[in-house]
């Protein structure tokens, strides 16, 4: 009997919440199934960074806001959207397109009862309930680590991907970790800090622009610096700008763009006898980003 | 942008001078402007800060009758979501005179 006992306990200790594979049916199973609050056990730092950053709110917008919420109203209401649907029972996981990168764990393993829970905890203004969900060091580290599949194949259970190979890494789950090809480049981020119109929907919208920016205007202009270089300078996995910080944002906008004015007063001779008082003000902006401004 | 004139007083005596910098895309149903990615679906216009490229503006204003020297602000902001969301960017002044 102790015997029994014991095995129970050990095989109860060795399975996860839910077994790889399987697709949670609540927003705790899903924020169980890629909580990274471990992390913080050794990367204090970079995981204090990234509880500041709006990958640790995806779903929340810029201060305290649920962005989400017109595609959870009641279609037809105001404010909703071509998403919404009569009631929240009847919305899924399809429903929330914004998934694609806002929450990509969502896409590939939530069922449709998380978008149901999300709908309700949305028309209730539950922030603490959606706050759960996040871009967590899982969606990066792995999920979204190889985008060569057909050559390297999918993220490998139990591995997390990063700048170089670390054999052995000090993890309950994730025992070691894997070199990316990408993760230096900007091709990672703009996994979702797109490339314009989604046009793989049934009913196409637009978020960020960033990437397409950044290949369009930028690469095609001679620059040669990352997303990486300027945005995680140290390994900072805040990904400034927090927008939540004003007085940060403002700085950072001031050291990327530049503001020159010049001005001129002088009487203006339209035509004999009729001088014009004017001033005239020329104004020059340049930037150091590399990419347009405004965009995400 | 905001571009403002004061006279020596302090007086504001020109209308203010507005240049917007942003995406500004459609549903492509309708020829409205969409704020929300939920509801865009593609840019129509572009007048955004681009990389590697200067924005040049030309303002002129007439100073009224008597006036021969004005404060020139021009403020540099980013607004979020809404006009009231407002990060300060720069914010330059510059007293102009008619007078050598």
């Amino acid at each position: 009997m102790m015997l029994l006992r014991l095995v129970l306990v050990l095989t109860f200790l060795a399975v996860p919440l839910l077994s790889y594979g399987q697709k949670a049916k609540t927003i705790d199973e899903l924020a169980k199934m890629y909580d990274a609050s471990r992390c913080k056990t050794c990367h204090a730092e970079i995981y204090a960074q990234w509880e500041k950053s709006h990958h640790a709110r995806p779903l929340m917008g810029v201060k305290g806001g649920l962005m989400l919420t017109p595609l959870a109203l009641k279609k037809g209401e105001k404010g909703s959207t071509a998403f919404s649907e009569d009631s929240p029972g009847k919305m899924t996981i399809k429903n929330y397109p914004c998934f694609k990168c806002h929450l990509p764990q969502a896409v590939t393993s939530a069922e449709d009862s998380v978008a149901v829970e999300l709908t309700e905890a949305l028309l209730a203004k539950d922030a603490a309930k959606v706050g759960k969900l996040q871009i967590t060091c899982i969606v990066c580290h792995h999920d979204k680590a190889i985008i060569h599949k057909r050559e390297l194949g999918a993220p490998e259970k139990g591995v997390l991907y990063g700048k170089r190979d670390i054999p052995v890494h000090m993890d309950s789950t994730f025992k070691t970790v894997k070199k990316s090809a990408i993760f230096k480049d900007s091709v990672f981020c703009g996994q979702c800090h797109g490339l314009g119109p989604n046009l793989e929907f049934d009913q196409a919208f637009q978020c960020a622009n960033l990437y397409g920016s950044y290949l369009h205007n930028y690469v095609s202009g001679g620059g040669t610096q990352s997303c990486q270089d300027c945005h995680m300078k140290n390994g900072d996995h805040l990904l400034a700008p927090n927008w939540n910080d004003d007085k940060a944002s403002s700085e950072l906008l001031a050291k990327a763009i530049t503001l020159d004015v010049q001005t001129l007063g002088y009487e203006w001779l339209q035509k004999a006898g009729t001088l014009i008082p004017k001033v005239v003000v020329n104004t020059k902006i340049t930037t150091s980003a590399g990419h347009r401004i405004p965009d995400g | 942008m905001i571009t403002k004139f004061k006279d020596k007083d302090g007086k504001a005596i020109e209308k203010k001078e507005e240049r917007h910098y942003h995406p500004q895309a459609t549903n492509c149903r309708d020829t409205k402007m969409k704020y929300g990615a939920q509801w865009k679906v593609a840019n129509i216009r572009d007048t955004s800060l681009q990389p590697l490229q200067a924005k040049k503006e030309s303002m002129e204003f007439v100073l009224p009758d008597g006036v021969r020297s004005a404060d020139v602000t021009v403020n540099l902001f980013y607004e979020l979501t809404t006009p009231a969301q407002k990060y300060p960017i720069h914010s330059i002044t510059k007293t102009v005179s008619l007078d050598k």
